[in-house]
């Protein structure tokens, strides 16, 4: 069968320089083709080529073939593709939709542009669309705005969006994300259900090998701007021939188990934490009892909603208006409660208390340079900037960083490294408890494992308490020898790691367990 | 890294434009050689391109030309000064507002609204009309009406800015409200800054040419823009030029503002640069 749509031959440049390519893609009707590489490889260029939306100052090269017509990238005749041909599914859906304009009038609008039906007709396709990505009560969530929907169904709204157009073949650019596995796993499901159903050919970019294996049936491989393998995902899954695949999939394979620790002093413990956000129907947090050990890992895992980051916040006291108690035993004092302290008192005992955020392309100020981010702390104790910067050397020796990173900016850095970078000022402190909350899921799997690696060997160096937000199982059960399974703001389960992932026993962890998408080389 | 990195032609263009503005202003009057304020009695109304008056001269022989010059100086100065001022005035209420967050930024923000609701012109002219006028009142009165609206991005951005990572991280750290706010939130809020002193600089000029028009700026026999352009008003049948030079002048500087204003925010907008590595 001929492809829909292909790329030929496709290079990148931005001047002189080649950034991607040669990519030669073919877009099959109901087939899904797979597009996998770690961050900066090149994967949103060759999105970015293909709906003819590069960047200002970067130029494509080769052809583009659509049935039997060939042209090449950028002309006139390519972008009126879009649309009408190519659908695309954004990696945010909050950023593709209107924040202020309601779902139907969204809908309605593209309809009417592009497929020239009148308010009615449009209205009537409109829910027939929301229908088919499977969102609830599809009538009424037309007169909804999109904040009002969750990740997920916003998700899907932004299918319905893509799909209104009618287009034959779907690019979903990082699609699930910034979703948790179940819901990703859904979304997955719907793209395949429509592939089957329509024969809509679709091109599924992600950074996650394990899921792309699971619903593609060819995969391409690309490092550096280059393909550097492609074929029918079984065959590359179960006999990679590039090594950088092989090393894709053995990072992502890489979830040692860890051994439980006896029972140590505890560093933090909390009793009754209560936390309800303004104007909320309900306890964001409900009653949550918790202790931490020395040297001991202790994963908290929830869907998003869960409760689980603001759980880390108030811990921390970065929250307002939780009550219960924290009590934090600091080195060599009295135990304190963390939550009645007052502010300077709390700011003492602050550089004890160590967090790494999720998004280390926002945790880090974009004007500093490394060695006065790491040093922040340092600076706050009043240390010399002599001293400060040969400590931050010592610190990023620590996390796996070359010195010479001192006197560059945060943007020179990938996101792996700058979550190495954010690791390196939480160690700053000499902190007792190290707190990550969802500290390696924007990242890819080869700097997720390496990440993971890290914070595993620093607990085991420094003797650290280590709680571990994240919604991912495989990423806590390589740092945690206890895990701890939040619902709605509740404690519905917990235990060793290895019992809980054996065994869960309540059912909300068995739907997250279940979730983990299937390895399809056996794994 | 692709995205501009230079400032668009059109944006150059009217850098190059207020550039030579601002020096005509500052040297010219003393290049000419002729007094903005000595009248000539044997060349009264003459039209321009007159030997001596380039622009001719008003009604009671005084060079148009050296007056426009001289005018200028004092509005350009007199809308700097006061754009700085509501700068430093809207900076650091809104980055304060916004680094504080919850009750505060709410309290702050309703002032904000109060002050929004004041006809602010008229408050200028009865407080000038009232007291003894001074620069300082004058830099006073423009500053208050200009502040209001950068105070509220500057607020807007600063609150972005509390919820973003480092802000917090600091906070984590141990770092004081003052710290954040001085380490990170002013210096992360000085491009966008930059950005609105081009966009509130011809605000100012414009308030100070209106109040000027009004006779409540500067004294005889000192002339602002404004002040210019109101005595052309007078002699509008009998010798246009004296309206129409200083209009002119008036004229292209808000323009060029405008056009360097919308250049500078595409420019400085680090947002809309795409992302390194992608």
């Amino acid at each position: 069968m001929s492809p829909r749509l292909a790329l030929e031959a496709v290079e990148v440049h931005a001047g002189a320089r080649r950034l991607l390519g040669p990519v030669s893609l073919e877009l099959v009707a109901g087939e899904c083709i797979g597009l996998v590489g770690e961050s900066g490889s090149g994967k949103s260029l060759t999105v970015q080529a293909l709906l003819g939306l590069l960047p200002g100052g970067l130029h494509a090269t080769g052809r583009l073939r659509e049935g039997t017509t060939a042209f090449a990238p950028g002309t006139p005749a390519h972008v009126a593709l879009r649309g009408r041909v190519i659908g695309w599914v954004p990696q945010d859906p909050l950023a593709s939709l209107h924040p202020l304009r309601r779902v139907g009038a969204q809908l309605v609008e593209t309809l009417r542009v592009v497929r020239r039906l009148d308010r009615a007709t449009a209205r009537a396709e409109a829910i027939a669309l929301l229908e088919r990505v499977h969102l609830p009560a599809p009538a009424a969530a037309l007169d909804r705005f999109p904040h009002e929907f969750s990740g997920g169904q916003r998700q899907r709204i932004a299918i319905a969006l893509a799909l209104a157009t009618a287009p034959r073949v779907l690019v979903a650019d990082e699609p699930t994300s910034a979703l948790d596995a179940r819901i990703a796993r859904d979304i997955l499901d719907l793209l395949d259900g429509l592939r089957r159903e329509t024969g809509l050919a679709v091109l599924l970019v992600s950074h996650d090998l394990p899921l792309v294996g699971a619903y593609a049936q060819r995969v391409h491989v690309l490092r550096g701007g280059e393909v550097v393998e492609h074929g029918p995902t079984t065959h590359v899954f179960a006999a990679p021939s590039h090594p950088y695949t092989g090393e894709l999939l053995a990072a992502d394979a890489a979830a040692p188990m860890a051994v439980p620790t006896g029972t140590r002093e505890p560093v933090l413990q909390a009793r009754g934490l209560r936390l309800r956000y303004p104007r909320a129907a309900r306890d964001a947090l409900d009653g949550i009892d918790l202790d931490l050990r020395r040297g001991e890992g202790l994963a908290l895992v929830g869907e998003s909603g869960s409760g689980k980051s603001s759980l880390g916040r108030v811990l921390l006291r970065l929250a307002r208006g939780a009550r219960g108690e924290v009590r934090f035993h600091p080195r060599g004092g009295a135990p304190v409660d963390l939550l009645a302290l007052d502010g300077s008192s709390l700011r003492t005992l602050r550089p004890q208390l160590g967090v790494v955020f999720q998004d280390p392309y926002a945790s880090l100020d974009p004007r500093l340079r490394i060695v006065d981010v790491v040093g922040e702390p340092l600076r706050l104790r009043g240390m010399a900037a002599a001293a400060r910067r040969e400590m931050v050397a010592t610190l990023l020796g620590d996390v796996g960083l070359h010195p010479d990173a001192l006197d560059r900016h945060p943007h020179q850095f990938s996101g792996g490294q700058r979550q190495r970078i954010a690791i390196a000022r939480a160690l700053a402190g000499d902190p007792e408890l190290l707190v990550c909350d969802e500290a390696v899921s924007a990242l890819d799997a080869h700097h997720r494992g390496a990440i993971l690696a890290l914070l595993a060997r620093l607990k085991a160096e420094r003797d650290l308490a280590l709680l571990f937000i994240t919604h991912d199982l495989a990423a806590a059960a390589a740092v945690a020898e206890r895990i701890v399974v939040l619902e709605d703001g509740r404690v519905v389960e917990q235990g060793p790691v290895a019992d809980v992932l054996a065994a869960p026993s309540h059912p909300h962890t068995r739907a997250l367990v279940a979730a983990r998408p299937p390895h399809p080389a056996g794994g | 890294m692709p995205g501009p990195t230079h400032l668009p032609p059109l944006a150059r263009a009217a850098l190059a434009v207020l550039g030579a503005l601002a020096l005509a202003c500052t040297v010219g009057p003393w290049l000419l050689r002729v007094d903005p304020h000595a009248p000539h009695w044997e060349a009264l109304s003459v039209p321009p391109g007159s030997a001596g008056h380039w622009a001719g001269t008003d009604a009671i022989g005084r060079d148009v030309l050296a007056r426009t010059l001289a005018g200028g100086r004092l509005s350009l100065g007199i809308g700097l000064l006061s754009s700085l001022v509501a700068l430093g005035i809207g900076l650091a209420y809104g980055a304060i507002a916004g680094l504080a967050g919850g009750r505060v930024e709410r309290v702050m923000l309703r002032v904000l609204d109060v002050f929004s609701a004041i006809p602010f012109l008229l408050v200028v002219i009865l407080l000038l009309t009232l007291f003894e006028r001074s620069l300082g009142l004058l830099l006073a009165a423009i500053g208050g009406y200009v502040w209001i609206d950068l105070a509220r991005v500057m607020r807007s951005e600063a609150a972005r800015l509390r919820v973003s990572g480092f802000v917090l991280a600091a906070e984590a750290m141990g770092a004081t409200f003052g710290q954040r706010l001085r380490w990170h939130v002013l210096p992360n809020l000085m491009p966008l800054a930059v950005v609105y002193l081009g966009l509130i600089l011809p605000q100012a000029i414009l308030v100070e040419s209106f109040l000027g028009f009004l006779g409540l700026s500067v004294d005889e026999p000192s002339a602002s823009w404004g002040t210019l352009l109101a005595e052309g008003v007078q002699e509008l049948d009998s010798a246009p030029w004296t309206l129409l030079v200083p209009a002119t002048f008036l004229v292209a500087t808000l323009a060029a503002f405008q056009m360097l204003g919308d250049g500078l925010r595409d420019w400085l907008d680090v947002r809309a640069r795409p992302q390194a590595g992608a």
